[in-house]
């Protein structure tokens, strides 16, 4: 299924909020995995304080009222086939290590997020 | 042939993740029925099949808990 993305229709979540507002965190998983279900193409692209999401080890400490760690909401929707992007500059500007994110996320620029925005159908920003 | 989904008791996003799931193991042209007690499952189901092109033939509810019948397309 994630792998045919040919001809489908693509939705792109932009993740600016960090683990300091965890219950931002949530949804774009949540609401890829599903899109994924219906047979779209999803990418949550990771912008400014939404780099340290993918901080490795971030996800395994956050965790709200009865929903599971963000850590395995964030794994189901790899598994999905949800596309994960981080920004470059962000880590930069955080003093983010690169090799810090988890493995699995494609680490893109400015024009990635642009072309990504424009050829999306559909756009929700976090 | 008919097979039945029972998904009461769990919460937005499972019933649709599990129907996509419980779709695939069905053969095209047979008939998935999904019982569900979450109130956002028919509004998600009906667009879910919508977007997946698959058929929602029936819709029946009682109380709280809804009956969604869908069948294969492809």
């Amino acid at each position: 299924m994630p792998e045919k993305s040919e001809g489908k229709k693509k939705i792109l979540y932009v993740q600016t909020s960090g683990i300091d507002t965890p219950e931002r965190l949530y949804a774009p998983f949540i609401l890829a995995m599903t899109a994924q279900a219906m047979d779209l193409d999803a990418s949550i692209y990771f912008l400014i304080k939404g780099i340290t999401v993918l901080k490795k080890g971030a996800t395994e400490r956050i965790k709200i009222s009865n929903f599971p760690t963000l850590k395995e909401i964030m794994d189901q929707a790899i598994k999905a086939g949800v596309k994960m992007y981080a920004c470059a500059q962000s880590c930069d500007l955080l003093n983010m290590p690169k090799g810090d994110l988890i493995t699995g996320v494609a680490v893109a620029g400015a024009a990635t997020v642009n072309d990504l925005v424009l050829e999306a159908d559909g756009v929700l920003y976090f | 042939m008919e097979t039945e989904l029972d998904l009461r008791g769990l919460y937005c996003p499972i019933p649709v993740l599990r129907t996509r799931e419980e779709i695939e193991k069905v053969k095209v042209g047979d008939e998935l029925r999904v019982m569900a007690d979450d109130p956002a499952a028919e509004e998600d189901l009906k667009r879910w099949a919508k977007r997946a092109g698959q058929e929602v033939l029936d819709v029946k509810k009682e109380g709280e808990d809804i009956t969604v019948t869908i069948r294969r397309v492809k």
